[in-house]
C-alpha cells in the first residue's frame, strides 16, 4: 500500500498478474496525481480491502482467473460505495456487456493488446479523478449537511419547547417564592403580579398577564395598562399603598382589574424591567387587628422584593433573548442549508455525468460486431444512456423494473408476430400493428 | 459711592418695597390665574377629556391641551391624541390646573406605550418643550434615580438639556426622590439651574417652604386631587404644586427668570413665617 501526503482519493488495482500490479502502480505513484493507491491479486483480496477503505476508482481486470471478472467484482465493491467509478482493463472490449457495465460505474476501457501505456493509462486515470473529485466533495458537502440538518432538528423541539420562550415575559420559579414571601412577611390576604408586555411590531401590541401568588395564570379581562393603578405605580416608579381602593377609580382616569374589585387596601410596586416590560406586584388587604394598613416597613420591604425581582427578570428576559437569537440563528443555517441543498441537486442534475466519447465509441465497436446489420449501434446506446441515466438517479430497482419492461415487450411482440424462441436471433417482420401493440405493453 | 458695610439687621429698599406686599396679595390677585402662561407637563401623558370634563363641572374653563408622544425610536414626536399612557401624568396635570387653571397646558409623554421613561427622550422632550411649544414653565415629575443613570455622559447631556433651559428663562420643577435625601434623583439634584421639589404636607396646597438640604431647595404639598394614589404624599405630586404657583405668578408678571422666581418663593416663604412669627410673637410678648 502506499498513500501520497494529503491523499483524499483511493484507487484500487485488481490484477491477478504481479507485475501488471506493480506496473500500474508504479506509473501512479510517478505521476504524482495524489492519492492513495491500493491493490488487490484477485477478488476476495479486493473485497477485503474495500470492507475497509472506500474505494473511489477500481482499475479492474477483466478476467481475473479463477473463474472471477472484474464486472462481477464491480458490482460487488457497489455495494460497500455505490459511488465507485471503474476502470476495465481488458483486451476483449468488444466482449464487455455494455449495459450492465456502464450501470456499474465503469467509465473507461484500456486495452492491454492495443494503446495501453503510462500515458495513456495515467490520462484515463486523470480523466476519472477529475470527475470523482468534485462530485466527491458535493457528497462531502451534502453528507455534512444532512449531518447538519438532523443534529439542528434534533435540538429544534427541545429548544421550541422552553415555555419561556413562548411567554413574553419569562417568570423564574423563583419570582413566585419571592412572591409568596412577600405576601406572608407583610399579612396580606393575598396578591396579584401583574405582567405587561408592549411590542409595537406585534398585534396587538400590548398584552398583559396577571398570576396569582400560586404562579396561576389569571383567565379575566384585564383593563389597559394605560388606565390601571398598575400604570400609575410604573410610573411613580416606587411602591405605593392606598387604604381606598374602592375610591381609586371614581376619578375616571382609572379602571380597576377584576381582581382589584372588591378589596380595602393595596400595596403596589414596579419591578423596573426593561422598555416594553412593565411588572407589577399588587398585595392585597392586610390581615393584622393591630396594624390594618400597609406600613413604610411593608413599603420598604417591597421595594426590596421589587429591586430583588427586577433583576431576576432582567436576567430571565437576557436568557430569553439568548435562546431566541439560537432559534433565529438555527432557523437561518436550515434556510441557508435548504438553498445549499437545492443548488446541489441542480448542479448535480444539470451536469450529465456521460461516458466519455472514446469509451462510447468503443461500446459501438463491441455492439456493431456482436449484433447484426438490423440493429443501429447508435440507438442501442442511447437507449443504455437512458438507461444508466434511470440507475444513478433511482438505482438498482428501478433498473431491473426496466429491464422487466422490456422483456414484457419482447414478449408480447414475439406472441403477436408469433415469433417462437427457436427464431429468436433471426430478424423480426415489422407488421403495422406493432406500434400500437407496443404501446399497449408500456401501459402494461 | 457709600462703600460703608452694611450690617445684617439693616433694611434695604428691597425690603421696604417687598414690605407693601405679602405672598397672599400675590398668590390671591385674581389675575394670578396661569392666564397666558405656558406650562409643559413631562410625564406619561394626560387625559384630556377627563380634566376639561372635571374643571367644566367646576364652572372652570380650561384652554385645550395640547402635546405629543416622544419615544426613544422616533425623532420626531408623535402625535397627541388627549390620551394618558398611565394615569400618573394626569393627576400631575389636575394639580397645575387646580392652582393655575388658565396656563395653556401641554402634555410631554415620554412614558408612551414603552412604559419607560428614557434620559434621551426626556432630553428630546425637554428641548421640544423649550423650542417648539415656548414653555415658560416644565414640570417634571417622573425621574431618575441615581443608580440609573452611572454614566457620567449621560448626566452631562441632561444637564445641558437643563442650562439650555435655564438660558431660555424656562423655569423646570424637578420632583426630588421620595427616599429624599438618601437618594438623590435626577434631574432634581441639578438643582440651581432648575427648582427642585421636595414633599411635605401644608394645609393650603399654595404654601409652600423653602427647606435647602442635599440640593433641593422647596417643599410643596405633596397631595393630588385626582386619580389613583392621589391621596398618598408624593414628590410627583409636590412638584406640580410648586410649578402651579410659579404659573400664577408669571401670570403677574410673565417675564421672571428662573433666579428671580426663586428669590421671590425664597422671599415668600421669608415673608410669610416671619409673619407668623410676628403673629406670635404678638401673641406672646414674652
Amino acid at each position: 500500500m502506499s498513500e501520497a501526503a494529503g491523499a483524499t482519493e483511493t484507487i484500487l488495482i485488481v490484477d491477478d498478474e504481479e507485475s501488471v500490479r506493480q506496473t500500474f502502480r508504479e506509473w501512479l505513484e510517478r505521476g504524482a496525481i495524489g492519492c492513495r493507491i491500493l491493490t488487490a491479486a484477485d477478488a476476495e483480496a479486493a473485497l477485503t480491502v474495500a470492507n475497509h477503505q472506500t474505494i473511489d476508482l477500481a482499475i479492474l481486470d477483466w478476467n481475473l482467473g479463477a473463474g472471477n471478472d472484474g464486472l462481477q467484482l464491480l458490482e460487488d465493491l457497489y455495494l460497500f460505495n455505490p459511488n465507485v467509478v471503474a476502470i476495465m482493463v481488458t483486451g476483449f472490449a468488444h466482449q464487455a456487456t455494455p449495459l450492465d457495465a456502464m450501470r456499474m460505474g465503469v467509465r473507461d476501457y484500456l486495452d492491454k493488446n492495443q494503446d495501453l501505456d503510462r500515458d495513456s493509462f495515467l490520462r484515463a486515470v486523470n480523466r476519472q479523478l477529475e470527475r470523482i473529485r468534485p462530485a466527491k466533495r458535493e457528497r462531502r458537502l451534502h453528507e455534512g449537511l444532512v449531518a447538519f440538518r438532523e443534529a439542528v432538528e434534533m435540538v429544534l423541539p427541545l429548544v421550541r419547547s422552553a415555555a419561556a420562550l413562548n411567554d413574553p415575559v419569562p417568570l423564574p420559579v423563583a419570582i413566585g417564592s419571592l412572591f409568596r414571601f412577600l405576601v406572608r412577611t407583610t399579612g396580606a390576604r393575598d396578591g396579584v403580579l401583574l405582567v405587561r408586555h408592549y411590542d409595537a411590531a406585534r398585534q396587538p401590541p400590548e398584552s398583559c398577564r396577571a398570576y396569582t401568588a400560586d404562579g396561576k395564570s389569571l383567565e379575566v379581562d384585564l383593563a389597559p395598562f394605560a388606565h390601571s393603578l398598575a400604570g400609575t405605580v410604573a410610573s411613580l416608579q416606587e411602591p405605593y399603598a392606598t387604604e381606598r381602593l374602592d375610591q381609586a377609580a371614581s376619578s375616571g382616569s382609572v379602571e380597576l382589574q377584576p381582581f382589584e374589585r372588591g378589596r380595602t387596601s393595596l400595596l403596589a410596586a414596579p419591578l423596573a424591567v426593561a422598555p416594553g416590560v412593565q411588572v407589577v406586584l399588587e398585595l392585597f388587604d392586610k390581615q393584622s387587628p393591630t396594624e390594618p394598613a400597609f406600613t413604610a416597613a411593608d413599603r420598604a420591604l417591597a421595594a426590596a422584593a421589587a429591586e430583588f425581582g427586577a433583576e431576576m427578570l432582567r436576567q430571565a428576559l437576557g436568557e430569553q433573548q439568548t435562546h431566541r437569537l439560537l432559534l433565529d440563528a438555527i432557523g437561518a443555517a436550515l434556510r441557508a442549508s435548504d438553498r445549499v441543498a437545492e443548488t446541489l441537486r441542480s448542479a448535480v442534475a444539470e451536469r450529465r455525468d456521460e461516458p466519455p466519447a472514446a469509451v462510447m465509441e468503443k461500446l459501438r465497436e463491441g455492439l456493431r460486431s456482436t449484433t447484426g446489420p438490423d440493429l443501429d449501434a447508435d440507438e442501442s446506446l442511447r437507449l443504455m444512456e437512458a438507461v444508466r441515466e434511470l440507475a444513478g438517479r433511482h438505482g438498482p430497482p428501478a433498473v431491473r423494473h426496466c429491464t422487466r419492461l422490456v422483456q414484457g415487450v419482447r414478449d408480447l411482440l414475439d406472441s403477436v408476430a408469433g415469433v417462437s424462441e427457436k427464431e429468436e436471433g433471426r430478424p423480426r417482420a415489422r407488421g403495422p400493428s406493432q406500434p400500437s401493440d407496443a404501446g399497449e405493453a408500456s401501459r402494461e | 459711592m457709600n462703600d460703608a458695610p452694611r450690617h445684617a439687621n439693616e433694611r434695604s429698599v428691597f425690603d421696604d418695597v417687598l414690605a407693601l406686599l405679602s405672598p397672599a396679595q400675590l398668590l390671591r390677585d385674581p389675575r394670578a390665574t396661569g392666564e397666558g402662561v405656558s406650562v409643559c407637563v413631562l410625564d406619561s401623558g394626560v387625559e384630556r377629556a377627563l380634566l376639561e370634563q372635571k374643571f367644566r363641572a367646576r364652572g372652570q374653563e380650561i384652554h385645550r391641551i395640547e402635546g405629543a408622544i416622544f419615544s426613544p425610536q422616533q425623532s420626531e414626536p408623535l402625535r397627541y391624541e388627549g390620551r394618558q399612557s398611565t394615569p400618573h401624568g394626569t393627576t400631575v396635570a389636575d394639580i397645575v390646573l387646580t392652582l393655575a387653571p388658565r396656563v395653556r397646558l401641554y402634555s410631554a409623554d415620554v412614558f408612551g406605550p414603552q412604559g419607560s421613561c428614557d434620559v434621551e427622550v426626556v432630553i428630546r422632550a425637554l428641548h421640544w418643550a423649550v423650542d417648539v411649544w415656548k414653555c415658560k414653565v416644565v414640570n417634571l415629575s417622573l425621574g431618575v434615580p441615581e443608580q440609573r443613570l452611572q454614566q457620567a455622559h449621560r448626566r452631562q447631556q441632561l444637564l445641558r438639556a437643563i442650562e439650555h433651559a435655564y438660558f431660555q428663562d424656562v423655569l423646570i420643577f424637578a420632583a426630588a426622590h421620595n427616599e429624599h435625601p438618601l437618594t438623590r434623583s435626577y434631574p432634581a439634584a441639578f438643582a440651581p439651574p432648575l427648582i427642585s421639589v421636595d414633599k411635605a404636607l401644608f394645609a393650603d396646597p399654595l404654601d409652600f417652604a423653602y427647606e435647602l438640604r442635599e440640593q433641593v431647595e422647596f417643599q410643596a404639598h405633596g397631595k393630588g386631587y385626582f386619580g389613583p394614589f392621589a391621596n398618598e404624599p408624593a414628590t410627583s405630586w409636590a412638584a406640580p404644586h410648586l410649578a402651579g404657583i410659579a404659573a400664577r405668578l408669571l401670570s403677574l408678571r410673565p417675564s421672571l427668570k428662573p433666579f428671580e422666581m426663586k428669590a421671590i418663593l425664597y422671599w415668600m416663604f421669608q415673608a410669610a413665617n416671619s409673619n407668623h412669627a410676628d403673629t406670635e410673637k404678638r401673641a406672646n410678648p414674652k
